[in-house]
């Protein structure tokens, strides 16, 4: 499909990919926490953050200062290993399932001579992978829930359990539809596939929507954030942590947010394909930004579900729905 | 370079493994039967079987393992688990003759040298591909008749789940809507 | 007209208007119907409407809602009584306190202190003149029993100090001589009526 011969992929160039992938996203996820408050604030016609640094920009480093230097509590009948590990769990897994996603574009180191690929792992069932790895993410909030002998704790990982089991059927079966029209599980092919303009959400509109929802489940983003609702369960499974672990979860979950927005804008919206006059890179960037302002702008606008509603939504009508479109595009395939 | 990582990923399974059959604790044995599985799946990727790898991960590590925890959260996961031990010489006994009986059935092909791949990677054929093509041909009927059997398998959880399942838990419908008397007297 | 209206303790149960409700749906096929036209009325769409209108209120037509508190205070109700302050009189400057010591007397929680001399004009002066804002309820009695209108509650309501010092001396609470322009006259009990001028008659037992 794609003439052009690409350098070959050297040791070095995925070394210095993933320092990138982790130096630059773990700094997007700090700074989407600002983005996130100034968002929600201009939504509620308030200011936001404003008074570290012009704007409030350097809010991100008074926060983190302060995330490192709090103290670090290790309850006293916590099960302290787990607890310890737990949110390693979910920042490392948000950070490994970015690896098989493209993230930047591919470049050259001018003098050293090192290709920097785009991937840094370029698996053929790519998009398997980043699932699979997002749902290994899941154990952080339900080992550190388990492990932090709080009863929001458990709760909040009970209601992980729960969701998980809810919605990665969604997940999986939406996906599934535009896995089969393009006939890989690549990301370069489903970017391939859209060269021509069109974008699966024309194909997939459904699809689409489901995965959108199953994503926001997956990220706890607001119509779903059940594990951590503060008006429930006080915090739910960071209710007993502090400091940097604290700080690690939600580096995690920004890390998700931008994930799944990397694969709703490579799957469905037609990738970095050039677009007019936009150039790829900024297509793509421009996709992942809005899909993370839309996740900022449904948290300001829209309430949340119960876990019984999210079961109920996820079983019984998103389940049948994405199974009938699953059905359906297998249908058209085979007549046409 | 696949030599230190194979090694890297048996020894780690082994020890997560020995954590999980040996650990008092709910959570420790849980956490590193989830580590172990995904261990597992990192074989595979160095076999080059990304697909079955990515599955190892998804349906292992993912759902299995949350309904492991799911219903382990009904425990006291903060407490060490007290075992039974009636007797340990037997247990003993009848572990090590299983154990004994797993290694000679395993390799038994190794000694007489009569392993082979089957079905070898073939070129230009992806591995969700070749795993589809074995699947819908030579193994089909087994295939069928799992999914036969999850479906059954499906019935029998609703129904005995279901008894109560037309009722709602949460939206509680109130049979007679008793007004208030206060009410009724301003009408 | 009895008392059957102030004996029924139901307060505003006439006044209820009942919404009409729909009722919870009975079967499953009115629960499928009802989550069909929920999720086909664009409501959810007119909330994502509602909180980018509000965006572009506040940040382009100027709507928006914060007051930056210690930087821009919102106005409060002059009968609002916080912190006291001392008037002077408007035409000399010298303030208003004559040294009666009605206020120390009638202070209950005991926490103005005053001290009183002849000046060099054999006119009594405030020697000394100090309320204990860790002891004062604000109660509003010594700016009640003032005669002179004197002492009075301001609207500074920052009651927050690194020491009681800082404004428990008279001078702090006197209005300073250079603002007295801008002095406020107390509008609460015992204040001069707004046609205080026209009220003023010639006494009768004038020689």
């Amino acid at each position: 499909m794609d003439a052009t011969i690409l350098p070959e992929v050297t040791a070095a160039g995925v070394i210095i990919k993933a320092i990138l992938i982790l130096a630059v996203i773990s700094a997007i996820a700090g700074f989407g926490t600002y983005i996130e408050r100034k968002v929600l604030a201009f939504m509620q016609r308030r200011l936001g953050p404003q008074h570290v640094g012009p704007y409030g920009l350097l809010q991100l480093a008074a926060d983190g200062i302060k995330l490192f230097t709090k103290e670090d509590i290790i309850p006293q009948h916590a099960n302290k290993i787990i607890f310890m590990i737990a949110p390693i769990i979910t920042a490392a897994t948000a950070f490994i399932a970015l690896a098989a996603v493209p993230v930047f574009p591919d470049f050259t180191i001018p003098f050293v001579d090192v290709y920097v690929p785009s991937i840094a792992s370029d698996v053929n069932v790519g998009i398997l992978f980043v699932l699979g790895m997002m749902a290994a993410g899941l154990y952080g909030p339900l080992l550190a829930g388990m492990a932090q002998s709080n009863k929001w704790g458990i709760i909040g990982s009970a209601r992980t359990a729960v969701q998980f089991l809810s919605y990665e059927v969604v997940t999986g079966l939406s996906l599934l539809a535009p896995i089969m029209m393009v006939g890989s599980l690549s990301f370069v092919d489903f970017n391939n596939y859209q060269s021509d303009g069109t974008w699966l959400v024309v194909y997939q509109p459904v699809a689409f929507i489901l995965f959108l929802i199953a994503g926001y489940a997956e990220t706890n983003r607001t119509p779903f954030d059940l594990l951590e609702h503060e008006a429930e369960i006080v915090s739910g499974y960071v209710t007993e942590y502090s400091g940097m672990r604290w700080g690690m979860f939600f580096i995690g979950e920004y890390a998700n947010m931008i994930t799944i927005g990397v694969i709703a804008s490579v799957v469905f919206l037609g990738g970095y394909n050039d677009f007019w006059i936009f150039p790829g890179w900024l297509m793509i960037l421009g996709k992942i930004a809005f899909s993370f302002f839309f996740m900022l702008w449904v948290r300001a606008a829209w309430p949340h579900v119960r876990p019984d509603q999210l079961m109920w939504l996820c079983w019984k009508v998103l389940m049948p729905l994405a199974v009938i479109n699953v059905v359906i595009t297998g249908i058209v395939m085979m007549i046409g | 370079m696949e030599a230190i990582a194979f090694y890297v990923f048996a020894i780690s399974t082994v020890i997560l493994f020995g954590i999980t059959a040996l650990s008092k604790n709910v959570l420790y044995a849980m956490t590193s039967l989830a580590a172990g599985m995904v261990m597992i799946s990192g074989f595979f990727f160095l076999l080059g079987a990304d697909f079955l790898g990515v599955v190892q991960l998804i349906v292992y590590v993912g759902a299995v393992m949350a309904l492991y925890s799911f219903a382990m959260m009904f425990f006291d996961a903060t407490k060490d688990i007290k075992e039974k031990h009636g007797n340990p010489a037997l247990v003993f006994l009848l572990g090590g003759l299983m154990a004994l009986v797993f290694v000679v059935i395993f390799s038994a092909p190794i000694i007489g040298e009569n392993m082979e791949a089957l079905y070898p990677i073939v070129d230009g054929v992806g591995n969700a591909q070749a795993v589809g093509m074995v699947l819908f041909t030579k193994y089909l009927v087994p295939f069928e008749v799992a999914a036969i059997m999850l479906l059954v398998a499906m019935i029998a959880g609703i129904i005995l789940a279901g008894k109560k399942m037309d009722k709602s838990l949460t939206t509680t419908v109130i049979e007679e809507n008793p007004e208030d008397e206060i009410l009724k007297e301003s009408r | 007209m009895g008392l059957e209206q102030f004996k029924n303790r139901n307060v505003g149960t006439q006044n209820y208007v009942k919404l009409d409700l729909p009722h919870p749906p009975k079967n499953g096929w009115c629960a499928f119907k009802q989550v069909l036209s929920r999720s086909l009325k664009p409501e959810l769409f007119v909330g994502l409407w509602v909180a980018l209108r509000e965006m572009i209120n506040a940040l382009f037509r100027g709507q928006m809602h914060t007051t930056q508190y210690p930087l821009e205070k919102l106005p409060i109700s002059p009968r609002y009584r916080a912190i006291h302050e001392m008037l002077r009189l408007l035409e000399s400057g010298h303030y208003r306190c004559i040294g009666c010591g009605l206020c120390e007397k009638i202070c209950i929680a005991n926490c103005i202190t005053m001290d009183t001399r002849y000046d060099e004009n054999q006119r009594k002066e405030v020697s000394e003149y100090t309320i204990n804002f860790g002891r004062c309820i604000f109660c509003g009695y010594c700016a009640e029993v003032c005669p002179e209108l004197a002492i009075v509650h301001g609207g500074r309501y920052e009651t927050a100090s690194e020491q009681r010092a800082s404004f428990s001396l008279f001078e702090d609470m006197l209005t300073p001589i250079d603002k007295l322009n801008l002095q406020q006259e107390y509008q609460g009990f015992g204040a001069i009526s707004p046609n205080a001028d026209e009220n003023i008659k010639k006494t009768p037992l004038a020689y």
